[in-house]
């Protein structure tokens, strides 16, 4: 497939699309430590005060950074922890599991699972309100794990799906139950999925922006996504290079992940698809 | 030094006859929106009120701890405004909000605000002093919801130098607020100037006439401009005059038409227009008083010599020069806590303090609230806070506080973004305008 | 313990999470698209109350003019009832002196009453204590607040009004939200109505054109491509992804707004700076759908990767045998293999364009001159977001019920349309 290469026109062509996306992840970073004067591309002197904001309030009446990002990480972790125990039973259950209504439950998850459910938004706020979770984090916490599950499940179902039947059947006929042969059998099978899923959920909690900015505007539950965009809104100033090193901050976490785990993300965003 | 042991003693052995007292802690939070760091005694104001409270408290003989949390990092209107009315339907309201009037209406038809009335002695200091048609502004439907926290009016503004270009004389620049007040220096004329600054080089195109890049009261006075009436005075009923309203459109219509001003000015960017208006890119805009301290923090430190401000302009003969009053108001949030409500009604009562208050007017370039803040050096000392307050003040009214008043000034907006914008004409405007406003606001429309 | 147990079991918590954050929320927007809850009316309902304000009209409701001059003179009365009340609660003193002084006599508001109070000899000090001796003499209902219908209706016969009309008035009266289908009347009347529904076709048709043709593109040119290249492209292409929308935009701005490296580099060329977002409708859409574009081609890319890897080499292998040149095997070949794949992200995406409106209110906010207001936007914006606070949740609603129905009535037909018995197959232990 490779001797009639002539790749040089495919590269070349390939390398003007990317060209946009490739001078914005260079400015990204080159801007937050080394800001070109106006009118300049060229990078200038290196000048860490855009990064102020790690150690002093930029603005006084904002919550301090460290608290933001603890929040981000509690809410972004704790998300995709749900989402990883209730996908992890709720996929076994519709991949092997023979009940009344599987036909119906299955298919309802394929709706939801296509229905992005932002419109509802509105709704979700009374139920918020109803349960007096309105303004906390553990309340976007549970929507945020919600609105991601039908895409869990169905990732887990899709792992459950490629495990051999015969593992269990081995297990059931030397007489485990089938709490137990899930538990000891099937389970360290889709690891994998489980790893995936937990990634994939808590890169999605980490940037959330919607639900935080709807569902809990108190300056207790903000998280980095508001807070950035609080900042970058904010009239009093516009200042690119105090922007971008606050977006490169947010942005560690992702980038790690991505360094890491680039290949197995693109597998599974490959296999599950998400809107 | 012995003195004040022996008031304390004193102030001791008072709590003690008073009998036996047990400390009392009050959370107040505050919420200020469109607060920026020059705007921090909108917050800063209720902490020293609550630290005066709580020694009067103990001059009393009672134990009163206050704790003052303030917050103002909301991204906008839009999600200070969203934050507030959902935080309320869920009862997680702060106890004090800094607002615009016009959310008295619909928030105390929706009960989320308690009356001041209710919890302060209007008729004494520091209230009683406060202008009575400010105290009429924080009032809605006979009853006194809030207190003013502020007071602004604003204005139009010109950029000297490229008037001199344009053939006015210094004293020319000088007459001209009291030519706009006159009515004889007209919306008209702005788009000839706003054309031929354009034409002649001397600014670039769409920096003739250079507005606010955003949906805001200011928009309302180009509407009186060409003879609009906000609210009917007789029956109580907003009122869509649709040959004002087209007018008024026509005129940003025409602007862009003329190169003077950009189609699609709406939502440029705020920082980047700060900064090009108080150096001198455009030739004609308008803004706030408070706009003042900006234009000193964007490079531009002599406004006197740069800049000169009046009135809105009228815009034909059925209009007026104007210019709208858009003061922040106290709100006291409705609190499952009775007591909570009382205190916080007490503070902003305190926080009205001529001093107090004065130091959130220099510090942001606000007007004063009360009639004592004239004698009180630092705001007398201030050029800019006299002076605008003598051109501007005494011609400014302000919007009603009317339960539809959001629906309509949305309308309107949006109205006029689409003509500006190029989607429709005015007229079609004005019909669409007309379509949702009798849809929305219904019974409480008038339409001339 | 049964397989059936245990599948109830372990779906159950999805289940309810289901139930709680989907099934709920669509049930309450039908219900709140045909009421006309707004701020003003809050969500909670309301309670029953006249104020100044409202007097005004009161007349145009059809009561009897008799009862409109009983609420709108009625005040503030020093009776004996009200001294009795006041030297019970008070001070017998100050009872005293206001009978003395005041007997029969009327207030228009509170605040006269409270100046008389303050004024006495013998003056009632506290403020809060005033306001509620005042209270005691109050014959109007105008400003006053009443929980229930009932208080109200008492209220009004303590007044004296007619009974006739305390049904019109209890119902003038209350300030929370009713029932009404005025939401779809005016959806219908509205000619921004169509606008939106127009603004939301073109973005989600270009959108999801852009991203098929490019994540096609940019599959089959990185599986021709040696592997070193293909991985640097993919990587480059795969991080809009998981990128947060707050920085990926903001990463936007900085390339399209007036200081940022398109104005930089045209302005070497001379011309202007200007915002290469806002600037024009044309470049707004442009710029969104590339915004949106560039995520969904990297969806494309893998989706699309993934299937072209699924196809057997020995049939590229017995093309390439056959002379086929790259472009005929790309056209007889990878293409067919795609369909699937390309419906599949069709209807996916379809849907989700539809409804998200995160990148729009980032980029541009529907501006400018609510050009790019899509329809899922507009319901945000009338519902939760807007200058004046004006939230209209019912109207709101409405926009979204929209919305609900669109997306029930696509998953439904994908669901048809897509083999589902295939995801049917039985569990294969049966116990």
């Amino acid at each position: 497939m490779t001797a009639n290469a002539r790749i040089w026109p495919l590269v070349l062509i390939l390398t003007i699309f990317s060209a946009p996306l490739v001078i914005m992840y260079f400015y990204q970073v080159v801007d937050s430590i080394a800001q070109p004067e106006p009118g300049s591309l060229v990078p200038g002197a290196i000048d860490v005060s855009n990064w102020r904001f790690l150690w002093e309030r930029i603005d006084t009446g904002r919550p301090s950074i460290w608290v933001v990002t603890f929040n981000t990480f509690l809410f972004a972790s704790t998300t995709a922890f749900l989402v990883t125990a209730l996908s992890t039973t709720a996929g076994y259950a519709l991949s092997r599991l023979n009940m009344p209504g599987r036909p119906y439950f299955l298919g309802g998850l394929i709706i939801l699972h296509a229905f992005p459910t932002i419109t509802l938004i509105i709704a979700i706020f009374i139920i918020l309100q109803f349960l007096g979770l309105f303004d906390t984090l553990l309340g976007i916490i549970l929507v945020k794990a919600a609105l991601e599950l039908p895409f869990g499940v169905w990732i887990m179902k899709g792992f459950y799906d490629t495990v051999p039947w015969e593992i269990e059947m081995a297990g059931v006929q030397d007489g485990a139950s089938r709490l137990r042969v899930w538990w000891e059998l099937v389970l360290p099978q889709v690891k994998p999925g489980l790893a995936a899923l937990l990634i994939i959920s808590f890169l999605s909690g980490w940037s959330e922006f919607v639900l935080p900015l709807v569902l809990a505007p108190g300056s207790g539950t903000q998280v980095l996504a508001t807070y950035m965009n609080a900042v970058i809104q904010d009239d009093a100033t516009a200042d690119f290079g105090l922007f971008k090193a606050i977006g490169m901050f947010y942005s560690i976490p992702v980038i790690i992940i991505y360094l890491v785990f680039q290949k197995q993300l693109m597998n599974i965003y490959g296999g599950g698809t998400k809107g | 030094m012995t003195n004040e042991i022996r008031t304390s003693a004193l102030a001791g052995a008072i709590a003690v006859l008073a009998g036996p007292t047990f400390a009392e802690d009050i959370n107040i939070t505050v919420w200020a929106g469109g607060s920026n760091d020059s705007d921090s005694y909108r917050i800063e104001a209720i902490e020293i009120a609550a630290d005066i409270l709580e020694r009067e408290a103990a001059i009393q003989g009672e134990e009163l701890n206050i704790t003052v949390e303030g917050r103002r990092d909301f991204t906008g209107w839009d999600e200070f405004k969203q934050g507030i009315t959902l935080g309320a339907e869920a009862g997680t309201a702060p106890s004090i909000v800094v607002t615009s009037h016009l959310d008295i209406a619909p928030w105390s038809q929706a009960g989320y605000i308690v009356a001041v009335e209710d919890y302060v002695d209007l008729d004494s200091w520091p209230l009683n002093n406060v202008y009575p048609n400010l105290m009429e502004i924080a009032s809605y439907a006979g009853t006194q919801w809030g207190i003013p926290q502020d007071s602004e009016s604003r204005p139009f503004f010109f950029w000297r130098e490229t008037m001199t270009q344009l053939g006015y004389s210094e004293d020319d620049i000088d007459a001209l607020p009291a030519r706009v007040a006159s009515g004889e220096y007209t919306l008209r004329n702005v788009l000839e100037d706003a054309k031929k600054a354009v034409e002649m080089g001397i600014v670039e195109e769409g920096y003739g006439f250079y507005p606010r890049p955003s949906n805001g009261p200011d928009y309302a006075q180009f509407y009186l401009s060409f003879g609009g009436e906000l609210v009917d005075a007789d029956t109580g009923k907003l009122v869509l005059d649709k040959a004002s309203m087209t007018e008024f459109y026509q005129f940003f219509v025409d602007l862009v038409a003329a190169g003077a001003t950009r189609q699609n000015h709406i939502g440029t960017d705020w920082n980047q227009w700060y900064n090009e208006v108080a150096n001198g890119r455009a030739a004609f805009w308008h803004g706030g008083t408070w706009h003042f301290g900006r234009y000193a923090r964007e490079g531009n430190d002599d406004f006197w010599n740069t800049i000169q401000f009046s009135l809105i302009p009228a815009g034909n003969d059925a209009g007026r020069p104007n210019t709208i009053t858009h003061p922040l108001v106290y709100l006291v949030m409705n609190q499952e806590d009775d007591r909570v409500e009382e205190i916080a009604a007490q503070l902003i009562a305190i926080a009205t303090e001529p001093r107090l208050n004065s130091l959130h007017a220099i510090q942001s370039n606000h007007l004063a609230v009360a009639k004592a803040q004239s004698n009180i050096d630092l705001y007398r000392g201030d050029r800019w806070a006299s002076e605008a307050t003598e051109v501007l003040l005494s011609s400014a009214s302000s919007q009603p506080n009317h339960l539809q008043y959001g629906a309509f000034s949305e309308a309107m907006f949006r109205g006029l973004e689409s003509a500006w914008s190029g989607v429709q004409t005015p007229a079609e405007a004005v019909a669409e305008v007309e379509a949702q406003m009798r849809a929305t606001i219904g019974d409480d429309l008038i339409v001339r | 313990m049964t397989s059936r147990m245990l599948g109830i079991g372990f779906l159950s918590p999805a289940i309810i999470a289901a139930s709680i954050f989907f099934l709920l929320p669509v049930l309450l927007t039908v219900m709140f698209a045909f009421t006309n809850m707004s701020t003003s009316t809050g969500i909670m309902g309301g309670d029953y109350r006249i104020n100044t304000e409202q007097l005004r009209s009161v007349g145009e409701t059809g009561i009897s003019a008799e009862s409109v001059e009983k609420l709108e003179t009625a005040g503030f009365q020093i009776t004996e009832t009200g001294l009795a009340a006041l030297a019970d609660q008070f001070d017998e003193k100050v009872a005293d002196e206001l009978r003395e002084d005041f007997l029969g006599e009327s207030f228009a508001a509170r605040r006269d009453l409270e100046r008389v109070l303050r004024q006495l000899d013998d003056p009632i000090r506290k403020t809060r204590d005033r306001k509620a001796a005042a209270d005691l003499f109050a014959v109007t209902i105008v400003g006053e607040r009443f929980d229930t219908e009932e208080q109200f209706r008492a209220a009004l016969s303590d007044t004296g009004i007619n009974p006739a009309d305390h049904d019109v008035l209890a119902e003038f009266a209350y300030t929370g939200w009713t029932w009404t289908t005025d939401n779809f009347k005016l959806l219908m009347e509205l000619p921004s109505t169509v606008r939106f529904a127009t603004n939301t076709a073109f973005y989600v048709v270009c959108t999801l054109t852009f991203n098929i043709i490019f994540g096609l593109f940019l599959a089959i040119s990185t599986f021709y491509l040696p592997g070193k290249y293909a991985n640097t492209f993919r990587a480059i292409w795969f991080l809009p992804r998981i990128l947060p929308p707050v920085l990926y935009v903001l990463m936007w701005n900085w390339f399209t707004w007036d200081n940022g490296f398109i104005a930089t580099v045209t302005g070497w060329f001379g011309v202007p700076p200007q915002n290469w977002m806002m600037q024009t409708a044309p470049r707004a859409w442009t710029v969104i759908i590339l915004i949106n574009g560039f995520v969904g081609a990297s969806l494309g890319m893998i989706l699309f990767s993934s299937a072209i890897k699924a196809i057997p080499s020995s049939m590229l292998y017995a093309s390439e045998v056959d002379g086929a040149n790259r472009w005929q095997q790309v056209r007889y070949i990878i293409l067919p293999q795609m369909r699937w794949p390309i419906l599949f992200m069709t209807s996916y995406q379809t849907l989700s364009l539809l409804t998200s409106f995160e990148y729009i209110l980032l980029a541009t906010d529907g501006g400018p001159g609510r050009t790019t207001e899509v329809w899922a936007l507009a319901a945000y914006h009338t519902a939760l977001n807007n200058y004046g606070g004006n939230l209209q949740y019912g109207l709101g609603a409405a926009y979204a019920l929209a919305l609900v129905f669109i997306g029930i009535a696509l998953s439904v037909l994908y669901l048809r349309f897509f083999n589902f018995k295939e995801l049917l197959a039985k569990p294969r232990i049966e116990q």
